[in-house]
């Protein structure tokens, strides 16, 4: 009941088109069964005086009269049924397809939706490539199941039915002989495909070991031809090529044994319907049309066995697929109950005792953070990898949400603030920014999509990226990302940073945004910005002192506890880790000779 | 020049030459393919006969009620049910055979080719290009030959039949089905071009659509931090659009095809039923032929639908060949001269017997190279280094300092002069004898999936248990191996995925190590680790230099303090050369390089 309603939930609202569908498969297969009862009206009505087997609604257009005439109108009426039978098929297709893609357009679009929603803590554990998987295979597996596979099966048992609706209809007796070993023929095909997908599964492996051994070979080259070790690399490869043809091989094996046998037992069902036809017609029982009829009606029940055999027995993924879409469909979205204030953000922010940790972690990466910066001030934030600079940034936009404590910007509680509105109104540049796969422009103006060019170059020339863009083969219209040119860390750093200049933010944080730019840019550009955003709340979080020392308050981090804080100058009469650092910088001349020395 | 572009299928013009290399390659298992299409030509003939069976029991036993005949009846379907079984059998075990033993070939032959060829080659072709060749291209290929190729044999067969017992049975009822046959075609090719043409979009809309998601997934905090999920919503949503209109596009284009098949083929089926009634009621024919004629149109389709399929294939396989076959006619422009490969052996049959000890003298002498035709990255490079000398190559990126490394790896070889060894140009000798007598580690280590112990063993792979023990002992690897469930068969994962960079780089010393080279190659690690394994790596280089001619690609310039010579390099020429404390007192280029490394250094330590 469950997995049925995890079935139907993508279907809601299109759900009459499905039936639809279905009702048009059972039409069809009806109308498929009249088919060879064509010839048997010629055959027993028209040359003989037996009752047509045709139902009323075709003989209703049959003429009497001599036979010529007589089959002038079969012929046509044949052809006029067949343009029927087949226009209903074309639109039984077409709002099949209607249906499906509409279905999956759905799933594909809510999936996006959902990620897109999920929060960053999901996202920092999960794995691209399988979620990437579960969004295009999974959608795929379920979307043949539900517009093929599904409806295939209904077509096959409308058409077995259908078919011994209509034997039924010219001789009883022959119907049951008809389907005498057909469930064989079904069995059999259900425990192979059954069975063979273990197989399957051993081929798959034992291909992917192979593809494993080439990629790697392949990507170590290097190594592979340093260590002269190409035979042995060679020898590796074909071993396991061996390994996956023996593999293969048997399935092959299978495979066959299958397909021969059952097609040797189908042909047993033929001899034995046949066999009792040319009997039956002998004594009379049944007439020579009706034996001819039964010469098709024999395979569209044996045929179709098998078929539906093959299907039935090759269920099972769609059920995984579904299980792992719901895996993400299941999450909660981080906007599920968020507030709904969105007061005006001028840029005093205030941490009030902030701790945090991690649900599944025993320890706080932040311990009781404190302090407060006036709208339009500076801050800076050193400390090491690990000593909690980033959580603090995280928890600033609610990445994260804090354990205890408060964040308050202007005096409010950032909790009771709609999420988006705050990010819209904090910004981040980061360490490692993302850049979209479209062109530089794009990428720069992608907050504000109506940028004028002027403005676009305006923010490029401001972020010390301009040159860098103009020398590109295509300039601004360069597609960057996985598509197009890769820009190196420190080009991606100053088009972020480019790209937050067209929205104007009362807050902003500087995740170590300029790392990957030398000391001279980082300072030239930080000049430029310091003048552009003036009014502007800014964090900067950092390592290079002298990116730290110009700002209204410094803070030191060190393992989740501010160790210092205060300005520059008042940090270096402390004589704490910030002076200490300040001294290393300013005696690295006396380092150096006590280096040269001692060599 | 763009690989990816040219993944799209693209349609060439019919090139016997390709047909004829590939079948060539066919020949050690011809007999299969021979066998393969013996078994469609059974099974066409048997599609062709066994109506005629059913036309012979209707007009001889069924209607005469002569049941004396019926045995024979029976008789004929009991040879029939035997010949289709196993020539069922027969054709999928043999087609499926050739699509193997096919497959296999191209991939060997390939993958052999990969590993003659040299560096250059993977410096300007993608890996994604290269498995895409050796995976998609390879099975496409052989999917046609085999399965394609039988198929086609069975259709054309089957309806060449047909057609000879129509014409034998009733030749007018025969031309009356006959006619309809080049419609069938002309529609068939129509369809299926277009059906290619629409399900190639769709493709190249559900890649985009792939791109999109992970996009949106490896982009979640961006996107997130820059509140753009509206935005890109609309984005995403315009993408499936247009794939879901495409898609529906294309069902109605095949959705056509079939109905507009069976509809042509019931215009023969009524044409008959009026002829051949008439002429049955005339007493001309009897009702069996009438059947078998009808029954005839009916197994007209499958092969032509067929037909059409294995056609529109055939032109994209061709596309696959030729690219295939571009992999494997790549001659190595790096490789032993005939003389040199008839004394050493080649890279890969090597004549170990003969080779000379490897003492690790090397020279540069007026060495010109260029990796692209007229930008020169070395000129007139002259440098002499004795053996078991330690050499510092430092530099700015583009520098030089990894292509004195490529060169003297001979994964390039110098555009004009030459590089001696021992005294020797080292083209007079083998690329099997350098490499095997070549240590090299790599910056950023490269593993290969399967057991630590095996990993280490790869260089050299007659090394006993106790000698890949005693490397790891020496770069001070042991420990932390041991400290391992397994030890040393504990699996490194695809690429050493399971380790640390730091277990990683110490591994890759104790491969080099353990291959015990004269001339060893260091590209040092930029990635940091933490002390306690940075003081590991730093011992391991010791020991490993210990009595080698080393070059060590210096990022860092902290560690290469004790090398015997150091070497900044710019622009492809050498600016300075002296030990560390020479270089120093000389305040020049490595000074201020040195000292700025010193302030970043520590700074990153507060």
């Amino acid at each position: 009941m469950k997995r049925l309603k995890q079935l139907l939930k993508w279907m809601a609202g299109l759900k009459r088109w499905y039936l639809l569908t279905v009702v048009l498969i059972i039409i069809l297969q009806y109308f498929r069964t009249l088919t060879p009862l064509f010839l048997t009206h010629i055959i027993d009505t028209v040359f003989g005086s037996e009752p047509s087997a045709l139902p009323n609604f075709i003989t209703y257009f049959f003429v009497g009269g001599d036979v010529s005439r007589q089959l002038l109108v079969i012929a046509t009426v044949y052809v006029v049924y067949t343009f029927i039978r087949v226009s209903i098929i074309f639109v039984r297709r077409y709002i099949n397809a209607y249906f499906t893609e509409n279905v999956a357009f759905r799933m594909r679009n809510t999936l996006y939706n959902k990620l897109q929603n999920l929060s960053f803590t999901y996202h920092s554990h999960a794995e691209t490539g399988d979620l990437i998987q579960r969004c295009t295979t999974d959608v795929e597996t379920y979307r043949v199941f539900v517009g093929e596979q599904l409806i295939e099966i209904f077509r096959l048992v409308f058409l077995v039915v259908m078919t011994m609706y209509q034997m039924a209809q010219v001789n009883i007796k022959m119907m049951f002989v008809s389907v005498a070993i057909t469930p064989v023929i079904f069995i059999i095909a259900l425990i192979y495909f059954k069975f063979v997908k273990r197989i399957f599964t051993k081929v798959e492996e034992a291909e992917a070991k192979m593809t494993t051994s080439l990629q790697e070979s392949v990507t170590g080259i290097r190594v592979v031809k340093a260590f002269a070790a190409e035979q042995y690399e060679i020898d590796q490869f074909d071993e396991k090529s061996q390994a996956y043809l023996k593999e293969d091989f048997k399935l092959l094996k299978l495979m066959a044994l299958f397909w021969g046998g059952t097609d040797f037992i189908i042909f047993i069902q033929y001899a034995i319907t046949l066999s009792f036809g040319i009997y039956l017609t002998s004594t009379g029982e049944l007439t020579i049309g009706g034996f001819v009829a039964f010469l098709t009606f024999v395979g569209m029940i044996v045929w179709p066995m098998r078929q539906l055999g093959r299907i039935v027995g090759d269920f099972g993924k769609t059920t995984v697929a579904l299980e792992r879409i719901d895996g993400i469909m299941n999450q909660e979205s981080e906007h599920l109950n968020d507030a709904e204030d969105e007061p005006e953000i001028k840029g005093r922010v205030e941490f009030k005792d902030v701790k945090f940790k991690f649900h599944d972690d025993t320890k706080h990466l932040l311990k009781g953070i404190s302090f407060d910066i006036d709208s339009g001030e500076t801050i800076a934030v050193i400390g090491r990898t690990g000593s909690g600079k980033s959580t603090l940034i995280n928890l600033m936009v609610r990445l994260l949400d804090v354990t205890e404590g408060d964040i308050l910007i202007d005096g409010k509680s950032i909790k009771d603030i709609n999420k988006k509105y705050l990010r819209k109104h904090v910004g981040i540049i980061m360490q490692e920014p993302f850049l979209y796969s479209r062109t530089v422009f794009d990428n720069i103006g992608i907050m504000d999509k109506k940028a004028t060019e002027e403005k676009v170059y305006r923010a490029a020339s401001l972020a010390s990226i301009h040159d860098d863009i103009s020398a590109f083969e295509r300039g601004y219209k360069t597609i960057v990302g996985e598509r197009g040119v890769t820009l190196s860390g420190g080009q991606k750093q100053r088009v972020a940073i480019a790209r937050m200049l067209l929205d104007d933010k009362p807050v902003l944080i500087f995740d170590d945004s300029l790392s990957a730019v030398d000391t001279e840019t980082d300072i030239q550009i930080r000049r430029a910005l310091n003048e552009y955003w003036k009014d502007t709340t800014v964090f900067i979080i950092t390592h290079r002192i002298t990116s730290a020392m110009g700002a209204d308050k410094i803070i030191v981090l060190e393992d989740g506890v501010i160790s210092e804080m205060g300005t520059h100058d008042d940090l270096l009469k402390s004589g704490g880790l910030y002076s200490n650092l300040w001294d290393i910088q300013t005696s690295l001349e006396g380092d150096m000779k006590n280096i040269v020395k001692g060599g | 020049m763009n690989y990816i572009d040219e993944e799209e299928y693209t349609e060439s013009k019919f090139d016997i030459k390709v047909w004829v290399r590939i079948f060539k390659m066919m020949k050690p298992f011809r007999r299969h393919l021979i066998l393969g299409v013996l078994s469609a030509v059974a099974l066409a003939a048997t599609d062709a006969i066994y109506p005629q069976i059913n036309r012979y029991a209707i007009d001889n036993i069924a209607a005469t009620g002569n049941l004396e005949l019926l045995p024979y009846f029976i008789g004929g379907y009991v040879i029939l049910m035997l010949v289709i079984g196993l020539n069922v059998y027969s054709f999928i075990i043999h087609a499926g055979q050739v699509q193997q033993k096919l497959s296999y070939t191209l991939r060997k032959q390939a993958f052999d080719k990969l590993h003659k060829l040299p560096f250059s080659y993977y410096d300007k072709t993608p890996v994604g290009w290269i498995m895409a060749r050796m995976t998609s291209d390879s099975r496409n290929l052989s999917d046609i030959l085999s399965w394609g190729m039988i198929d086609l044999s069975w259709g054309l067969l089957m309806m060449i039949f047909i057609i000879i017992f129509m014409f034998i049975t009733n030749w007018q009822l025969a031309l009356i089905v006959i006619i309809s046959l080049p419609v069938l075609i002309v529609v068939s090719i129509y369809f299926r071009k277009k059906i290619l043409h629409a399900y190639r979009k769709i493709r190249k809309e559900n890649s985009k659509i792939t791109g999109a998601y992970n996009e949106g997934i490896t982009g979640a905090k961006t996107t997130k931090t820059l509140v753009l999920e509206e935005q890109n919503a609309q984005d995403f949503s315009r993408l499936t659009g247009s794939m879901k209109n495409h898609s529906i596009k294309a069902a109605i284009f095949s959705g056509l095809y079939f109905p507009t098949i069976l509809l042509i083929s019931s215009i023969a089926t009524g044409a008959v039923m009026y002829y051949g009634g008439n002429q049955t009621a005339m007493g001309f024919i009897e009702i069996g032929v009438l059947y078998l004629f009808i029954a005839y149109i009916g197994s007209f389709f499958e092969p032509v639908m067929q037909l059409a399929n294995i056609l529109a294939r055939f032109q994209q396989a061709q596309a696959s060949a030729e690219r295939l076959l571009s992999l494997i006619d790549k001659e190595p422009d790096i490789w032993d001269s005939e003389e040199v490969i008839e004394k050493y052996g080649n890279a890969i049959e090597l004549k170990k017997e003969n080779w000379e000890e490897l003492i690790g003298d090397i020279e540069f002498k007026d060495v010109n190279f260029q990796y692209v035709e007229g930008e020169k990255v070395l000129s007139d490079f002259n440098l002499s280094v004795k053996a078991g000398e330690a050499i510092a190559l430092v530099g700015h990126t583009g520098a030089g300092k990894s292509t004195i490394v490529n060169l003297i790896c001979r994964f390039y070889e110098p555009t004009s002069g030459h590089i001696l060894i021992d005294g020797r140009d080292y083209k007079d000798r083998s690329l099997g004898w350098l490499h095997a007598n070549l240590g090299y580690v790599l910056q950023s280590p490269h593993l290969f999936s399967g057991s630590i112990y095996n990993n280490i063993k790869y260089g050299n792979q007659d090394a006993t248990k106790e000698e890949i023990i005693r490397a790891a002992k020496l770069v001070e690897a042991h420990d932390f191996i041991v400290g391992f469930d397994k030890g040393y068969d504990t699996l490194v994962g695809e690429g050493g995925a399971r380790l640390s960079v730091g277990q990683k780089q110490l591994i890759s010393f104790a491969r080099a190590l353990i291959a015990n080279p004269s001339i060893l190659i260091l590209d040092e690690a930029t990635s940091s680790v933490d002390t306690k394994t940075e003081q590991s790596i730093q011992n391991a280089i010791d020991t490993l230099l210990k009595g080698r001619t080393s070059f060590i690609v210096a990022h860092r310039l902290s560690t290469i303090t004790s090398a015997d010579r150091i070497l900044v390099l710019d622009k492809g020429e050498v600016i300075e050369s002296g030990t560390h404390k020479e270089l120093i007192d000389k305040r020049g280029k490595y000074y201020t390089l040195y000292t700025n490394q010193f302030i970043e250094e520590k700074n990153k330590q507060i």
